[in-house]
């Protein structure tokens, strides 16, 4: 685990600067075989951040550019006529990609967003009765405006659930910033990254995910989070059983990257904010004030 | 010490005193509740404003402020009015300054002592339930301050469930615990505050309105059969003494020694009477009681009077037939009895020669003047006109509209100048039959005047003048609502009674029915029902009540603890127990809950650099024990020498 995440962090820290917690939550999502979202204002590195992890994965990937007159033909493909052949043909759309890179998803339509999350939740896509099944890996990382810009759709919570994490970035500090400045176009260094992780070693990982112990005690302050948030009035709904279960997930592959094969609260606590923000509170993009109580009131001993 | 307190907790806190004290309303003086109506509001507004509340100079002037309110009010803070009053206002004042969780639980207790007081003033069930639930709400504020509920109805079922549990407990305490015949404290005891009854002296002529009132003098419940309408005779005081206007007691209220003995007759009628509180020894017994407990007696005018204190609510078991034979006639009684203001004017004595009162048997001159009443155009009414001159006069010869103590009155008269003893009986006729509970309701407005003449070989015998002009006023049931808003007598034949009753009445005499029994179990159960109970079970002295009391308390807590633990206990992991002595051994830095031991070693660490090397060990076995799978047995013990043998000094 070491030898094999610790070059791919370090590559993605040259590109995104004074970003390391979002770039090992992100991270940490991919080898739990989450879908991520990323929500910051325009400019501060969402999508060089998905671009650099799909080129560090080594994943085919393809990014969709999502605007308002985008149609879910556009994301998942269409039958063509085939003149020669005199019969249709399916063309296959963007989707059927290792990695979608879903730019700015919450300017389009609930239609084509429900494209999309439909393929993330199933696996697969559906097209005239025709059932075609998407690549394995499949991930979608997605960003997203702040839904308080104008020309913006809010996900609804019930597809915000599909996604294991949302992370922010936020603005870099001074020094970033300088460095950033300095530096070389970012396209660029991305357009040279080397790959980091065979589909091999990934496989591995994420089996190694599910090895990860979980002890009784751990459940119960699991389990203490999921019924706080259900019963504290903080929250308008509590973690869903589905979130629990991408708690407990997310929580592992953390211990992993941590190099321990046993979850502690630690764990829990770490990637807290980024697995449930977005389900305990939709429009609020800061995660920390949201499980704030949570982490302040639920006993860990 | 200036600790967060949740919004919630206030706003709960607040809502459930002010529900508290509403009733107090009641009986608070207006200036002493608007005052704690501000102090209330004051800390609700604060609770958005927290600018805005008083400083301590203004706390200061409020405090002398409701000083001067209570000495102007009550000239004194004791008393039951003056002692609730204190505790309100403390309440308020103690509201302006709440500084942390300390404060809260001060005015909360405080809240329980001024919702306790409120049974000073109103024992009814209705007040009971009110105050139970009220209390619920107050519960909740310590839950909301203390637990993880923050909503408001798990946190309300949580404090129900509290409530629920405890009543077990207090049942026990409440049948067992010894009932001392509490020394009255000055400081709780009730003004004599005014409790409209039947009074001492009649004076028909001075009253132009009788005052009618639903309120409940006594209920009766029968053992077997209940007498007909027109023999439900409550006897009360008896009025013999005249000066012409005014009817009052003779003096030789126990002369009875030289008195026959009352024979009875026919069926005799087993009732317990439960009289509301009086301003009067009185006890309204069904004519003629024969026998009774003490603290009961018979004066010599065969009515009943309790030696106890009469403004507490007592039950009594009574039999009485309505047949009877009093027997001769004493000296004492025929003086009484025949005693006259004055010499008759002309125009009556007349009147008593016309209808043969000074010929014929007495029998027979009593039919005459019942068919006089009849015949004449007399009237029966609630509205009489006052006369003040020479009352009886007027009314038998001018005005002619009066009601029962009118009648009585000038039948008496009429009998003593024909040389007949005869006297008048105050008292109840009637009562209301309460279907749901199976007894029969006294009020107020069911009071009564009649009378009862001597005859020869009959002793004394009940005539109601009243039934001459209205038959219905005795034989059929009241509608004593309908009368009080009306003024005016309106008698229902109990068929069609019956027939109306719908649901509104129907409720009615249910919770009447409720609130009997609450009155007879719950409120009226003193020493004297106790040592009944104790009899039963056998129990003699303190010794056996203690043990008793122990053993049940304790039967009803162990049964109570297995039912909570069985869903709460969990067994206590031996490393989590060694790791919370380890977090104790560290002075001055306490774990949070929600701080994992890693962050809380850091911070030991950082505090006590020198044994930051004990910190993590102890800190990684312990994570190593509870966390990770197939931790060794060695390791806990090892864990155990470690935390053992620590020391930050």
């Amino acid at each position: 685990m070491e030898n094999t995440l610790t070059p791919l962090l370090n590559a993605a820290n040259q590109i995104i600067l004074g970003k390391d917690r979002q770039i090992r939550l992100a991270v940490c999502c991919l080898i739990a075989k989450g879908h991520l979202l990323i929500e910051d204002i325009p400019g501060v590195g969402k999508t060089t951040l998905s671009h650099t992890l799909a080129r560090l994965f080594g994943l085919d990937y393809q990014r969709i550019q999502f605007t308002s007159d985008i149609l879910p033909a556009d994301i998942i493909g269409s039958s063509v006529f085939d003149a020669e052949r005199h019969e249709f043909r399916f063309h296959h759309g963007p989707i059927f990609n290792q990695m979608i890179l879903a730019d700015e998803i919450n300017r389009s339509t609930p239609k084509a967003q429900s494209a999309l999350l439909e393929a993330m939740e199933e696996e697969q896509v559906t097209v005239e009765g025709q059932t075609y099944p998407l690549p394995k890996p499949f991930f979608v990382i997605a960003t997203q405006n702040p839904s308080h810009q104008i020309g913006t759709f809010p996900l609804p919570e019930s597809q915000l659930d599909r996604f294991l994490m949302r992370i922010e970035l936020g603005y870099p500090n001074r020094e970033a910033e300088r460095a950033l400045l300095l530096g070389k176009q970012r396209h660029k260094i991305i357009a040279e990254l080397p790959v980091m992780l065979t589909p091999e070693q990934l496989d591995e990982l994420q089996q190694a995910v599910t090895e990860v112990y979980v002890s009784p005690a751990l459940l119960d302050y699991l389990q203490n989070i999921i019924d706080f948030s259900r019963q504290s009035d903080e929250f308008a709904a509590g973690l869903s059983p589905r979130g629990g279960l991408a708690l407990l997930t997310a929580s592992k592959a953390w211990a992993l990257m941590e190099q321990r094969n046993a979850v502690i609260p630690e764990d829990v606590q770490a990637v807290l904010p980024a697995v449930a923000g977005h389900r305990l509170k939709a429009g609020s993009t800061d995660a920390a004030s949201i499980v704030a109580p949570i982490l302040e009131n639920v006993p860990v001993v | 010490m200036n600790s967060w307190i949740p919004q919630k907790s206030l706003i709960f806190m607040l809502i459930a005193l002010g529900l508290i004290t509403l009733p107090h309303s009641q009986h608070l003086p207006l200036p002493l509740f608007l005052f704690f109506g501000l102090l209330w509001s004051w800390r609700f507004i604060a609770i958005w404003k927290p600018e805005w509340l008083p400083g301590k100079t203004t706390v200061f002037l409020l405090m002398l402020t409701a000083i001067g309110l209570l000495y102007s009010q009550h000239q004194g803070i004791l008393g039951r009015a003056g002692g609730t009053s204190l505790f309100v206002i403390a309440l308020g004042l103690k509201l302006l300054e709440i500084r942390g969780t300390r404060d809260i639980y001060l005015i909360v207790f405080l809240g329980f002592i001024v919702a306790a007081t409120e049974f000073l003033y109103q024992q009814s069930i209705i007040m009971a339930v009110y105050i139970v639930l009220v209390c619920i709400v107050l519960l909740a504020t310590l839950i909301t301050i203390n637990g993880l509920h923050a909503k408001i109805r798990p946190t309300l079922k949580k404090a129900g469930i509290i409530v629920l549990q405890a009543i077990p407990i207090a049942a026990i305490i409440f049948v067992l615990f010894p009932r001392i015949e509490a020394p009255r404290f000055k400081w709780l005891e009730a003004e004599k505050n005014q409790i409209t009854g039947l009074s001492d002296t009649l004076e028909p002529g001075a009253i132009s309105e009788l005052g009618l009132s639903p309120e409940l003098v006594f209920r009766v419940k029968f053992e077997g059969d209940i007498p007909p309408p027109a023999e439900r005779y409550w006897r009360g005081p008896v009025f013999s003494y005249t000066d012409g206007k005014r009817w009052r007691e003779s003096p030789n209220r126990f002369f009875k020694r030289y008195m026959d003995t009352p024979r009875f007759k026919g069926k005799a009628y087993h009732y317990t009477l439960l009289m509301e509180p009086q301003n009067k020894p009185w006890v309204f017994a069904l004519e003629m009681p024969a026998r009774f407990e003490a603290p009961l007696q018979r004066n010599g005018f065969y009515q009943l009077t309790t030696t106890k204190d009469p403004a507490q609510r007592a039950e009594y078991n009574i039999t009485s037939y309505t047949q009877f034979n009093t027997g001769y006639l004493t000296k004492t009684e025929l003086k009484d009895t025949l005693q006259l203001p004055g010499k008759p004017s002309e125009r009556i004595v007349k009147l008593v020669k016309q209808l043969g009162g000074f010929d014929l048997k007495p029998e027979q001159f009593i039919a005459n003047l019942f068919n006089y009443f009849r015949q004449e155009k007399f009237f029966y009414t609630l509205m009489p006109k006052k006369m003040e001159d020479n009352p009886i006069e007027t009314f038998l010869f001018d005005r002619r509209y009066g009601f029962c103590s009118h009648y009585a009155t000038a039948f008496v008269y009429l009998m003593r100048i024909a040389d007949i003893p005869a006297r008048v009986i105050g008292g109840y006729q009637g009562g209301e039959f309460n279907e749901a509970g199976n007894f029969l309701e006294v009020r107020q407005a069911n009071a009564h005047a009649w009378t009862e003449v001597w005859l020869q070989g009959k002793g004394w015998t009940r005539f109601d003048p009243t039934t001459a002009i209205a038959p219905e006023r005795v034989e059929q049931t009241l509608d004593i609502e309908q009368q009080i808003a009306t003024r005016t007598l309106t008698i229902v034949p109990p068929e069609i009674l019956h027939q109306s009753m719908d649901w509104l009445k129907r409720a009615k005499q249910i919770l009447g029915s409720v609130d009997y029994s609450w009155q007879r179990w719950i409120i009226n159960y003193n020493r004297a029902s106790q040592q009944g109970i104790f009899k039963h079970l056998g129990i003699e002295d303190l010794k056996s009540i203690i043990y008793w009391l122990l053993v049940l308390v304790g039967t009803a807590t162990l049964i109570m603890a297995r039912f909570i633990l069985k869903h709460k206990a969990q067994p206590v992991d031996p490393a989590v127990k060694l790791y919370h002595q380890f977090c104790q051994k560290i002075p001055d830095i306490t774990r949070k809950p929600g701080e994992t031991p890693y962050s809380f070693a850091a911070r030991c660490r950082q505090a006590y650099p020198k044994h930051a090397e004990t910190i993590d060990r102890i800190t990684q076995l312990f994570v190593k024990i509870r966390y990770y799978p197939n931790s060794p047995k060695e390791m806990l013990e090892y864990l155990k020498k470690q935390v053992d043998h620590f020391s930050c000094t």
